[in-house]
């Protein structure tokens, strides 16, 4: 479970990135965030692995204050919470079976992982995360030879590698077109129940929060300003947490299955 | 008021291309380079009629001197050019060597603490202000004439070049990567091993190439000053007035370094 306590964030420059947030998200959640850019989405998911550290308050993971941990737990931590990227962050020049293996850099010793031995059951289990996403064929092509949504498919695959118990998905599908968009999210939905792990995605479309979430946080001015089941939310939802109307802008659109 | 009667067919007033202050600036600019240029002819007394002067000098000096070339002498300066190459071969891979983790050090998205950063980064730029020819005479004072000197020389010189380089290279790798491995779990070496490795290595490659080159040219400037290889059968023959030996060396030298650059500018054409 991963709890928010009063948690704030504010910046060097004084940007205030979160204010006062109190959550409770439990094991096996799939959780949508939504708000405009600039609403403290990635602040608050970013707090969860310490890839930004909240200025005040607690995030209590399975009771643990993170926000205290050391380098030596915070490694830890984020072996156990994967991270999904808008802009796939896979290296280019490798191939996709060593970029899914960076996955287990985590759990592989240092040395042993600097000259590229990984046990044999470890790249058994990256090919076999590749099929479930499907890409297995490609597994010894060159990353940046795969279109967008093949990389952010591999960078699924790296961390399901990772065998974590959260997964954090950053605008998975913000540089994607809306067919493609669909297939990827609808990998991650699929992935995610199978492994039953917690899993916490920023998105901005309105019409993608509503098909894949099971329960919608709303942020504005990084403050929560709407929190419940999918089942209870509206478009009037929505226009509360952007604070105006919606516009086309804010749908996809473009699910043909 | 529509666009077309701003138009006028006769204008009253001409609009220059360039604002006058900016003509006023450059003129005055490029008047104090001439005058510069002048002085320095006068200070340096390098006026023309004594380069033309020179000329026969010179053409009588290849003429009579260094031509024809003493090719029994071949042998010799075959020796020492390997003497050279090995001593630059050595000097490339020591300091591609030791400057690849000296470049992580000194590269800002590694090396996070600010301090150390730049610690490094004075160290290095204090490694390049030296000159290699005093670096020699160093080493020779040292471990005494010969290669091993020159080595010397050559790798501490070059972890300049090469350092800095690399570490530009560093800096500029696609940061994407390194957050994923660090959102991971991976430490620093792992970051480095597996986000900023794959994205340096033909730049690391094609830079440790390149330092090769410099070497091969260097090493032999380095022989004047007893470190060793063809400088030192140059520096010799010269004093001894032994022009067709020298002339031997210098087309010999000079085939070599042309054939050296030529497969490095290719190889390292292919790496980028």
């Amino acid at each position: 479970m991963i709890e928010f306590k009063n948690v704030s964030l504010k910046y060097p420059n004084g940007h205030q990135g979160l204010k006062n947030i109190n959550l409770k998200i439990n094991d096996g959640e799939f959780v949508v965030i939504v708000g405009m850019s600039g609403a403290g989405k990635s602040s608050l998911i970013r707090s969860i692995n310490r890839m930004v550290t909240p200025t005040e308050g607690k995030i209590l993971v399975d009771d643990q204050d993170i926000i205290t941990f050391n380098e030596k737990k915070l490694r830890k931590l984020r072996t156990e919470v994967g991270m999904i990227f808008q802009s796939y962050n896979l290296v280019k020049r490798m191939s996709v079976l060593r970029n899914v293996l960076a996955g287990r850099l985590g759990h592989t010793g240092t040395i042993r992982s600097m000259l590229g031995l990984f046990p044999q059951k470890d790249i058994q289990f990256a090919l076999d995360n590749l099929d479930r996403v499907s890409i297995h064929e490609k597994a010894y092509t060159r990353a940046d030879q795969l279109s967008g949504g093949q990389q952010q498919r591999v960078s699924i695959a790296r961390v399901l590698t990772q065998q974590p118990k959260v997964i954090l998905a950053d605008e998975p599908v913000a540089s994607l077109d809306p067919p493609t968009s669909h297939k990827v999210m609808k990998d991650l939905k699929r992935v995610s129940r199978e492994d039953n792990l917690t899993t916490i995605v920023n998105l901005h479309f309105i019409d993608m929060a509503q098909e894949y979430a099971d329960r919608i946080i709303g942020l504005r001015d990084g403050e929560v300003v709407f929190d419940g089941p999918i089942d209870q939310v509206t478009e009037k939802t929505f226009e509360e947490i952007y604070g105006r109307p919606i516009k086309e802008d804010d749908l996809l659109g473009g699910d043909d299955d | 008021m529509p666009n077309s009667e701003n138009i006028n067919p006769t204008p009253r007033k001409r609009h220059p291309v360039t604002p006058k202050g900016l003509k006023w600036s450059l003129g005055t600019s490029l008047l104090i380079v001439i005058v510069l240029y002048i002085l320095s002819v006068y200070q340096t007394t390098a006026f023309p009629n004594r380069v033309v002067d020179g000329f026969p000098i010179i053409f009588n000096f290849v003429v009579d001197d260094l031509w024809p070339p003493n090719w029994s002498y071949f042998d010799r300066v075959a020796m020492s050019l390997l003497e050279t190459w090995n001593m630059a071969l050595f000097s490339s891979t020591f300091a591609a060597l030791i400057a690849l983790p000296m470049s992580f050090l000194a590269a800002s998205n590694i090396n996070r603490n600010a301090y150390f950063y730049q610690f490094i980064r004075n160290f290095l730029n204090l490694l390049r202000t030296i000159p290699e020819i005093i670096l020699a005479v160093l080493f020779v004072a040292v471990v005494g004439i010969g290669a091993v000197s020159g080595i010397l020389a050559l790798t501490v010189f070059s972890i300049g070049i090469l350092a800095k380089l690399i570490s530009e290279t560093v800096e500029a790798v696609d940061p994407g990567p390194l957050e994923a491995i660090r959102a991971s779990g991976g430490n620093v070496f792992q970051v480095i091993s597996f986000g900023v490795m794959p994205q340096i290595l033909p730049q690391y490659a094609s830079y440790s190439l390149y330092v090769l080159e410099i070497n091969v040219k260097a090493s032999v400037v380095l022989g004047f000053v007893g470190a060793g290889g063809i400088g030192l059968i140059l520096n010799q023959q010269l004093s001894l007035f032994n022009y067709d030996n020298v002339s031997t060396i210098i087309i010999v030298l000079f085939l070599t370094i042309t054939i050296i650059d030529l497969i490095s500018n290719r190889l390292r054409g292919r790496l980028e």
